[in-house]
């Protein structure tokens, strides 16, 4: 077996996810390997210093308010999607109103017409999009004031 | 007699029906490992939480998609993953928002002993330092078996990788992080 294989065993020896025979075979190596030596120290060290360490937690009352913000971000998002749509509506009327000669114009090609059209409301759309997003980066930055 | 509470599956089964307690059931949960997660990889208390309401918000919207026959928290871990991935990216977007590791403790100390406590600081310092430092798939392994002891079985379900890949990727992860902790100290 090539000293890579048995530095990769490293971990699993440590972790103790060698199989009775692999460690046995492991143990056999390291005795004379002075490298896997000097690696397993270091493992070891950085098990300890991990070990002594945990996540921060965060106080108690915001996990038992946890379901309630995320039963108002749920509302929210369906909040938003109704908004959006009907906006997009609306913005498509006013475009029909405001073009309505064009559109109820016999002499104009009805390709003409439906290009037009579809090019209005992609417009619409996208514009609706990204008045939503940037609405969404304002209310998340938590940096805006910081001076780039 | 204590009720017996319903599994992964049937949750998300109920949910696919429009139940919200069986939404509220599972969010109750899994609120604080979606939330520790996402904290071991982004490394920002706020940036966490976030994550891992989203990470439910996504699960409530694409409840349909999911099979009762697929392991619920693989597919939910890998929710995670994705916003975590996208959080990183927004922020590398923008240098100047970079998180002040110092400021945005993730990581204390478990001892209670003062004197022991102020040595471990630096230390801690380092160890978020090197963390942030290595790639997200090395923290990504690093915290999975140091944070959350999980086994190379189940780390290697979550990560959709073979056991033998576990035991090499983490070898290679702890190699980089052994070597940023050196190179702090």
């Amino acid at each position: 077996m090539s000293d890579d294989k048995y530095r990769i065993m490293l971990s699993g020896y440590i972790d103790n996810e060698l199989t009775p025979e692999e460690k046995l075979e492991f143990e056999q190596h390291l005795k004379d390997c002075r490298e896997c030596q000097k690696e397993l120290e270091a493992f070891h060290k950085l098990r300890e210093v991990t070990g002594a360490m945990k996540y921060a937690d965060i106080p108690e009352y915001v996990w038992e308010n946890y379901w309630t913000g995320l039963y108002r971000r749920l509302e929210r998002g369906f909040g938003w999607i109704f908004l959006s749509i009907g906006i997009i509506i609306l913005l498509a009327i006013g475009v029909y109103h405001l073009f309505q000669g064009f559109f109820l114009d016999p002499g104009q090609s009805i390709l003409l017409k439906v290009g037009i059209g579809c090019g209005a409301v992609g417009f619409i759309v996208l514009l609706v999009s990204v008045i939503r997003e940037r609405i969404f980066a304002c209310r998340r930055d938590r940096y805006d004031e910081v001076q780039r | 007699m204590k009720e017996k509470s319903a599994s992964d599956s049937e949750l998300m089964t109920l949910i696919q029906k429009g139940e919200q307690s069986a939404m509220k059931e599972l969010v109750e949960k899994y609120k604080m490992k979606a939330y520790y997660l996402a904290l071991g990889m982004v490394g920002n208390k706020d940036e966490a939480f976030d994550i891992s309401q989203e990470a439910f918000i996504r699960v409530y919207r694409s409840a349909k998609k999911y099979s009762p026959d697929q392991r619920f928290f693989p597919w939910f871990y890998s929710i995670i993953v994705n916003l975590c991935k996208d959080c990183l990216k927004r922020r590398e977007k923008w240098d100047s928002r970079q998180v002040d590791i110092d400021e945005n403790e993730f990581l204390t100390v478990v001892e209670s002993n003062p004197e022991s406590k102020m040595i471990m600081k630096e230390q801690t310092r380092n160890l978020r330092r090197a963390l942030m430092a290595l790639d997200f798939s090395d923290r990504e392994i690093i915290m999975l078996k140091h944070f959350r002891d999980l086994p190379y079985d189940e780390i290697a379900v979550m990560l959709k990788i073979p056991r033998g890949t576990v035991m090499s990727r983490l070898y290679y992860a702890r190699k980089k992080l052994a070597k940023l902790m050196s190179d702090y100290e």
